[in-house]
């Protein structure tokens, strides 16, 4: 279980005196879940560095403005979404290419794919044979908004109801962009899938 | 009996995988998956990439933020702690000038020689040797940093105050430094301070734009003499010169004539 609010403040380089404060060491508890999340964002490391570092300015110089009480993490991840959609609006960064070593590796998988043992099926073949970094490959792979839809709610554990507020759209869209994510990422990633299906994945079409 | 189509079925899926519906709803989904095979293998693939993804999630989080990024952000947060002491999260009162934070309030103009002063000023210790680089080398990764800096600064729409860029100054290199009050009519508007990722973080950066708005960047090095150079690289000149035992170099687009023009009102400055 997570635990909010956890303090894990790096203070390196600074003095006992140097130390921020409350709201601030708070804030940047979330850092390593901020950068993970502007990386799954911006698929790109300096990207990403340049969105949390945007989002803390934005956060520190707004901080009168955060409410006592209320959710500081889902605060921070709202900013950090704004930044990044306000960033890449214009980049047309979100069309999903298709990466051909994906797709050859997905033909590669579907040739040497075992046939299934009696009793497997699909799924339990995907949470046997399915390795972290694949996984993260699939989840960079989705087009942004299930990308998206699916890291918070699956790897930052937020609620339909805070991810919907950080969106700004419906809670009814968060889940079917939850759902969509989690469907494309099943005809990608599974093992019995055939090469064309793992290309509709990647490209994001039904 | 319970006659459900596919079709009402399917806003209730996610909530159900999620096990996050209310007992009534979820009798009636599972009423359905009993009589429908494509609704049954829709939701088993769900709930394998939802088990899936959350039995990865260590594996999904090992990645740590680069220690150049969260010392910059510990960086900021002191600077933000410093700026509004009483901002913490039991909430205060309003200081009268709205919630503009005092980073964002737009400042007159701040002359080159402002830099000039900023520099004579330092009192910090530099722990990162990064002169050991070829003066190209150099040029091109402050180069890159200019660039970067100013596009950040683009989007934020900031300028800084020089009390403020003094606060940063001292927050993130432990400088006291003293910006003049009084501004002349070089027309050098001072943009605000960074603490550069090159480096690790060990080298400041002086943002200003000239009368034309133009961005001109002044970086301060740690340490060691360089030989006076002016090198061109991605467009743009890169002034280089040491006075004492520091590095200066001054970035911006122009003809080399005009920036060899600026880098000498700041040489004659530190005079």
């Amino acid at each position: 279980m997570r635990i909010r609010g956890a303090s894990n403040v790096a203070t390196e380089g600074w003095s006992a005196s140097g130390r921020a404060g409350a709201f601030e060491q708070e804030a940047l508890s979330y850092l390593d879940s901020l950068y993970r999340t502007a990386l799954r964002l911006s698929r790109d490391r300096a990207d990403a560095e340049d969105l949390v570092q945007d989002t803390y300015l934005k956060a520190f110089r707004a901080a009168r403005q955060f409410q006592a009480g209320t959710n500081l993490r889902a605060w921070l991840f709202t900013i950090l979404h704004n930044t990044a959609r306000n960033r890449f609006r214009d980049r047309a960064r979100d069309q999903v290419t298709v990466d051909s070593e994906i797709v050859e590796r997905a033909a590669d998988a579907t040739l040497v794919a075992p046939a299934p043992r009696s009793g497997e099926t699909p799924e339990t073949l995907l949470l046997r044979d399915t390795l972290a970094p694949e996984l993260q490959a699939a989840v960079d792979a989705l087009p942004a908004p299930f990308r998206e839809a699916v890291w918070l709610r699956d790897v930052e554990e937020f609620s339909y109801a805070e991810i919907a507020e950080m969106l700004d759209v419906p809670i009814g869209t968060v889940m079917s962009r939850i759902s969509r994510g989690r469907h494309l990422l099943f005809e990608r990633l599974n093992p019995t899938r055939s090469p064309a299906s793992a290309l509709r994945a990647v490209s994001g079409e039904s | 009996m319970n006659m459900s189509s596919c079709t009402s079925i399917d806003p209730l899926v996610t909530p159900y995988v999620d096990d996050e519906l209310a007992a009534a709803d979820r009798a009636i989904v599972d009423d359905h998956l009993r009589r429908c095979g494509p609704c049954h293998a829709r939701v088993a693939a769900e709930a394998a990439v939802r088990d899936l993804v959350r039995s990865r999630q260590p594996g999904l989080t090992t990645e740590r933020a680069p220690w150049s990024l969260r010392t910059w952000c510990t960086g900021a947060a002191h600077r933000a702690a410093a700026d509004m002491p009483d901002a913490g999260l039991s909430g205060v009162a309003d200081n009268g000038r709205g919630f503009v934070p005092r980073l964002l309030a737009r400042v007159g103009v701040a002359p080159m020689a402002a830099a000039a002063g900023l520099v004579l000023l330092i009192g910090g210790v530099f722990l990162y040797q990064a002169t050991h680089y070829s003066a190209r080398l150099l040029a091109a990764e402050l180069a890159a940093d200019h660039i970067k800096c100013f596009a950040a600064n683009r989007l934020l729409g900031t300028r800084d105050e020089p009390a403020a860029v003094e606060s940063s100054m001292m927050s993130a290199f432990g400088w006291t430094l003293h910006l003049p009050e009084q501004f002349d009519a070089s027309g050098y508007e001072l943009v605000g301070s960074r603490r550069c990722l090159y480096a690790e973080g060990r080298v400041a950066h002086l943002m200003y734009r000239d009368e034309r708005g133009r961005p001109v960047s002044i970086f301060m090095l740690p340490k060691r003499a360089r030989p006076e150079e002016l090198v061109e690289v991605l467009g743009y000149e890169a002034a280089i010169w040491s006075s004492g035992d520091r590095t200066f170099v001054l970035v911006t687009r122009g003809s080399p004539d005009e920036v060899q023009r600026m880098a000498s009102f700041v040489k004659a400055a530190l005079q």
